[in-house]
C-alpha cells in the first residue's frame, strides 16, 4: 500500500496522457499522408512482436537505450549534462575492437575483459576532460562535450580509414574483423541479441542500486540539488561530479564495445546511429529517474522496431516513430506548465471559497 | 479636522492555498504615522501591496482619499499620491541620483531627449524642500544603504505621494541612520502633513516614531491602538496571540578553554576585493561571541572562512587548537564544528530533498544508518529524523516532504536541529532567526544558549543587534573588515552603534 502510495501519480498521469496524444497526432499525420492509422498500429505491433528476430533486435535496442539513458542519470543526478555520450561511446568501439583484433589469439577470458576495460577507460577519460573542465574552471559541459562529439566522431573515422583500416580493400572506412571466437554468442539467431545483455542487466541493477539504496547515492542527489549545500554539508563535490562524469563516459564505452562485439564485430559509423541521443532522450522523458528510464527504454525499442515492421508491411515511413517521440517531449514538457497552472487555478478557486463560506459563517 | 487618507473595507487577499488577508477593515487618517507589525507572513505586505496596486484583492474595496479605487495598478496608485519603498530597493544602480529620482517622469528637452541639467534642478530643489541631503550626481551603487534610501523616499516624492508607505525600512540600518530615518519621517509628517505607515516587525520602533499601531496575525488585523496605550510586551503577546514574555535568558558556567582561535585572517570576497583585512578573535568553550556588523562588511567572508566555504588569503584559524586553515567544510567539519548558515535556502537546505534527507546530511556514513558501510537504512534514517522533528517543534507536512514545502521559520528549525544535533565543540551560527517568527526566535535562541551552558564555544553573527545584545558574552564590531572595538560586560548600543560605523577608527585618525 505505502509502495503504491509512493509512485508519483502525477508523473504517470502526464505521460500516459503525452503518449495518448502521441499516438492521436501520429494517427491524425497518417490519415493525412494517406494512410490508415489503424491498420499502420497494428503493423507496428506486428512488426515489434511478429517474430523472434524482431524481439531480438527490440531487446539488444532497449539495452542500448537502457545503459545510454542511465548514463545520462547519472551525469545529472549530480549536476553535470552529459552530452558527449556519442563520442564516447564511438571511442569505446572503435579502440576496444581494435584491441581484440590485437589479442586476437589470446583466450577471450583475456581478450574480452582487456577490451571492456579499454573501452570503458577511453571512454572515461574523454568524459574527464569536460569533467575537470566543469569543476575547476566552470566551462559549461554541454558545450564541451558537443565539441568533443564531432572530435571523437572525426577521430574514429580516421582510425578506421588509416591506421586501424580493415586490411579488405572493399571495405571502406571499417576496421578489421575480430576473431568469430571473441564475438558475444548471439541469443536469439538472425537478430542483434547476444549474451551483452546480461552483463547489461547486471550493470542496470548496480547502477539503480548505487543511486538510489547507497549513502554514495544519496550524496550524488544533495550535490545535483544544489551543490552549495552538499559542499556545506562535508561532501567532497568535485571530486563526487568528476567521478560520476567519469563512470557516466565508461557506461557509453561500454555500450559501443557491446555494439562492436554483439553485433557489428568490426568498427564502422553504424555501431552507434546517435543511439546516446536517444538514450539521452528517454532520460530527459523519464524525468532522469533509473526505473522509468529501464521501462521507457522498452517502450521506445518496441515503438522503433514497431516503426521500422511498419514499413516494410504497410510502406509507411518509419520516421513516424520520430514524430511521436518527439510529441511526447513536447507534451512532457509543456505538461509541467500546463498542470502547474491548473493545479494553481483550482487552489484559488478553493482559497476564495473558503472565504465565501467563512463569511457566511460570520453572518449566520 | 481629521480626515481619512486610507480606508481599507473587508479586504481578502487569497493565494493559492493562504489566505493573506482575511477581511480587514481599516482607517489610515491624514497626517499620522501609522505602524503595521506582525510576524513574518502576517500579511502586512500584501495589504500594502494592494494600496500600492501591485495586488488586486479578491474582496472588499479600498478607499484613497474618501475615493474607491477600481483598477488595482502601481500606476493608478501613484497617480492618486501613494508612494511605496520597497524592502528591497528598485533603483538603478548605475544611474545617479538624479537620474533615478525623476526615472518615468524625466524632464525632456525639445520632447525627445533627456534633460539631465533639469533632473539635477529638480532634485536640488526637491532635496532642498523636504530638508533630505543628497549629491544629485553622484552613482546610486556608490551611496550606502541608508543614503539609497533617502533616494527611494525622494522619488516617490518626486511622484507627488502624499501617502508614503515604508516596507521594513530599518532592517538594513544602523542605529544612527535609523534614527536620521526618523528625524526625517516626522520632519514630512510634521511640516508637509503627509501620511506615513510603516511596516516592521520591531517593536521598539513602533513605540518611537508612530501615533497608531495596528497589529495583524494571520492576515486578520486584530487590533488598532493608540501607541501611547501599548507597550512593548502588549504588542508581542497581541503579535503571537498570547502572552509573551522575554525572559533574561539563564546563563550558567564561566568560559573554559579556548576551541577557536583566528589569527590575522585576511579574506577576499567572490570579486577578489579584500572583504576580511587582517581579523584576529578567539571564542573559549562556554561563552557566545557576537559580531555586531552592518551587512557587507566582512562578517559573511569572515564566516566562510572559519568554516571552510572559502580559502582565505592569509591567516590562521585554529580550531580545538588545531589547524584548519584552508580545509574544505568536510575535514573541519570531522574537527569538531557544526555551522549554521547565514543564507538558509542557498547554503542550508536542499529544498528538493525531504526534510528526513535534509535532517540526515553530514551523518549519511555513519555506522547506524548504513548497513556494510554503503547501503542505507531507510528506516533508521526515518526514526532519526522523526525524533529530531519532535524535539526541535518543527511543523510541516511531515520528514517526507520536500524542505523546500516549509515556512522559512520551520526550515531554519530544520537547519538549526541538524547542525545543533552534532554535539560539535564549535559552533559558527549566521543569522539564526532572519525571517523566522517571534514564538520561534524564542525557541532558538533558549537552544542556543543551551548549547553555551553546555560548554560549547559560539561565534554569533546577526544583523539584528538585538538578538546580538540579548545572547553574547562579549561582542566584537567589524567595519570594513578590520574589528574596531571588543565590549563586554554591560554593552551600550549607542557605542557599539557608533564602532559598527568606524566611530572608533575616526577618533583615532582624527
Amino acid at each position: 500500500m505505502d509502495k503504491l502510495k509512493k509512485l508519483n501519480w502525477g508523473y504517470l498521469g502526464s505521460l500516459a496522457v503525452s503518449v495518448l496524444l502521441a499516438f492521436a497526432i501520429g494517427a491524425a499525420i497518417l490519415a493525412v499522408a494517406g494512410f490508415d492509422p489503424l491498420r499502420a498500429y497494428a503493423a507496428m505491433a506486428e512488426g515489434a512482436f511478429s517474430s523472434a528476430r524482431h524481439i531480438g533486435d527490440l531487446l539488444e535496442y532497449a539495452m542500448v537505450l537502457c545503459l545510454t539513458g542511465l548514463a545520462c542519470v547519472l551525469g545529472s543526478r549530480v549536476g553535470i549534462f552529459n552530452v558527449g555520450g556519442e563520442g564516447q561511446l564511438l571511442l569505446g568501439a572503435v579502440v576496444s575492437c581494435q584491441v581484440g583484433v590485437w589479442l586476437g589469439s589470446f583466450s577471450p577470458w583475456i581478450a574480452l575483459p582487456a577490451a571492456a576495460l579499454a573501452a570503458m577507460a577511453v571512454g572515461g577519460l574523454y568524459a574527464l576532460i569536460p569533467g575537470f573542465l566543469k569543476v575547476k574552471v566552470k566551462v559549461n559541459e554541454v558545450i564541451t562535450t558537443i565539441m568533443l562529439n564531432t572530435i571523437a566522431a572525426s577521430l574514429c573515422q580516421y582510425l578506421a580509414k588509416g591506421p586501424w583500416k580493415n586490411p579488405n580493400k572493399n571495405m571502406v572506412a571499417a576496421t578489421a574483423q575480430l576473431d568469430p571466437r571473441l564475438w558475444f554468442k548471439s541469443l536469439i539467431p538472425g537478430s542483434n541479441l547476444s549474451t551483452a545483455i546480461l552483463a547489461a542487466a547486471v550493470i542496470t541493477v548496480l547502477t539503480w542500486y548505487v543511486m538510489e539504496k547507497t549513502s554514495k547515492g544519496y550524496e550524488m542527489r544533495l550535490t545535483g540539488q544544489n551543490p552549495r549545500f552538499a559542499f556545506f554539508s562535508g561532501i567532497k563535490t568535485d571530486r563526487l561530479v568528476i567521478g560520476c562524469m567519469v563512470i557516466s563516459g565508461a557506461m557509453c564505452g561500454l555500450v559501443g564495445m557491446f555494439r562492436v562485439y554483439g553485433v557489428e564485430h568490426l568498427y564502422r559509423s553504424s555501431v552507434s546511429n546517435q543511439y546516446y541521443f536517444e538514450g539521452l532522450t528517454v532520460a530527459m522523458i523519464a524525468g532522469y529517474q533509473p526505473v522509468t528510464v529501464i521501462f521507457l527504454s522498452f517502450f521506445f525499442a518496441i515503438l522503433k522496431t514497431g516503426a521500422q515492421g511498419m514499413e516494410l508491411t504497410a510502406g509507411v515511413p518509419n520516421q513516424i516513430y520520430l514524430i511521436i517521440q518527439t510529441v511526447i517531449i513536447f507534451c512532457m514538457a509543456a505538461e509541467s506548465g500546463v498542470f502547474s497552472s491548473l493545479r494553481a487555478g483550482a487552489q484559488r478557486r478553493k482559497a476564495q471559497e473558503d472565504i465565501r463560506r467563512k463569511e457566511g459563517r460570520d453572518h449566520a | 479636522m481629521e480626515q481619512t487618507a486610507v480606508r481599507f473595507e473587508h479586504v481578502s487577499m487569497a493565494f493559492p492555498g493562504v489566505l493573506a488577508n482575511d477581511d480587514v477593515s481599516l482607517e489610515i487618517k491624514k497626517g499620522e504615522v501609522f505602524a503595521l507589525v506582525g510576524e513574518n507572513g502576517a500579511g502586512k505586505s500584501t495589504l500594502m501591496n494592494i494600496l500600492y496596486g501591485i495586488l488586486t484583492p479578491t474582496d472588499g474595496r479600498v478607499y484613497i482619499n474618501g475615493s474607491p479605487v477600481d483598477r488595482f495598478a502601481p500606476r493608478a496608485a501613484i497617480a492618486r499620491g501613494v508612494g511605496m519603498v520597497h524592502q528591497h530597493f528598485m533603483l538603478v544602480p548605475s544611474f545617479t541620483v538624479a537620474e533615478n529620482i525623476v526615472l518615468s517622469r524625466e524632464p525632456r528637452k525639445g520632447r525627445i531627449f533627456f534633460d539631465s541639467a533639469a533632473a539635477r534642478r529638480e532634485t536640488e530643489a526637491l532635496s532642498a524642500e523636504y530638508g533630505l541631503a543628497v549629491d544629485p550626481s553622484a552613482v546610486v551603487g556608490d551611496l550606502s544603504v541608508g543614503l539609497q534610501q533617502r533616494v527611494e523616499i525622494l522619488k516617490a516624492l518626486h511622484r507627488g505621494a502624499e501617502i508614503l508607505i515604508l516596507d521594513e525600512p530599518t532592517a538594513v540600518l544602523t542605529p544612527q541612520e535609523t534614527e536620521e530615518l526618523f528625524a526625517v519621517i516626522r520632519r514630512i509628517v510634521g511640516q508637509r502633513h503627509m501620511t506615513v505607515i510603516i511596516i516592521t516587525h520591531k517593536l521598539y520602533e513602533v513605540m518611537a516614531i508612530s501615533d497608531r499601531v495596528g497589529v495583524m496575525r494571520k492576515g486578520q488585523l486584530v487590533g488598532v491602538r493608540d501607541t501611547a496605550d501599548v507597550d512593548e510586551k502588549l504588542l508581542a503577546s497581541m503579535m503571537v496571540g498570547r502572552p509573551m514574555l522575554y525572559d533574561e535568558l539563564e546563563k550558567t558556567g564561566t568560559p573554559g578553554k579556548e576551541l577557536l582561535r583566528v589569527e590575522d585572517l585576511k579574506v577576499r570576497d567572490s570579486r577578489g576585493l579584500a572583504a576580511v583585512r587582517g581579523v584576529s578573535l578567539s571564542v573559549r568553550a562556554g561563552e557566545v561571541l557576537g559580531i555586531a556588523a552592518v551587512e557587507g562588511n566582512g562578517q559573511s567572508e569572515l564566516i566562510e572562512a572559519i568554516t571552510g566555504m572559502i580559502r582565505p588569503e592569509s591567516g590562521k584559524v585554529f580550531l580545538l587548537d588545531r589547524d584548519v586553515t584552508g580545509q574544505d567544510p568536510g575535514a573541519i567539519r570531522a574537527v569538531g564544528l557544526a555551522h549554521v548558515p547565514e543564507d538558509r535556502l542557498a547554503t542550508g537546505v536542499s529544498a528538493q530533498a525531504t526534510v528526513a534527507d535534509n535532517l540526515l546530511a553530514g551523518r549519511q556514513r555513519e555506522k547506524r544508518f548504513t548497513r556494510f558501510g554503503f547501503h542505507r537504512r531507510m528506516s533508521t534514517v526515518e526514526r532519526y529524523a522523526s525524533q529530531l522533528y519532535e524535539r526541535f517543534d518543527i511543523r510541516g507536512a511531515g520528514t517526507q516532504a520536500p524542505a523546500g514545502s516549509m515556512s522559512g521559520g520551520n526550515m531554519q528549525k530544520v537547519v538549526i536541529a541538524r547542525e545543533f544535533s552534532f554535539d560539535a565543540p564549535v559552533l559558527i551560527v549566521a543569522q539564526p532567526t532572519r525571517g523566522v517568527d517571534v514564538g520561534a526566535i524564542e525557541f532558538i535562541h533558549s537552544q542556543i544558549i543551551a548549547k553555551r551552558n553546555q560548554g560549547c564555544a559560539i561565534l554569533l553573527c546577526s544583523a539584528d543587534l538585538d538578538e546580538v545584545f540579548r545572547l553574547s558574552d562579549r561582542i566584537v564590531t567589524l567595519y570594513e573588515g578590520r574589528i574596531t572595538g571588543e565590549f563586554s560586560g554591560t554593552f551600550s548600543k549607542d557605542e557599539i552603534g557608533w564602532h559598527m560605523t568606524g566611530g572608533g577608527k575616526r577618533e583615532e585618525a582624527g
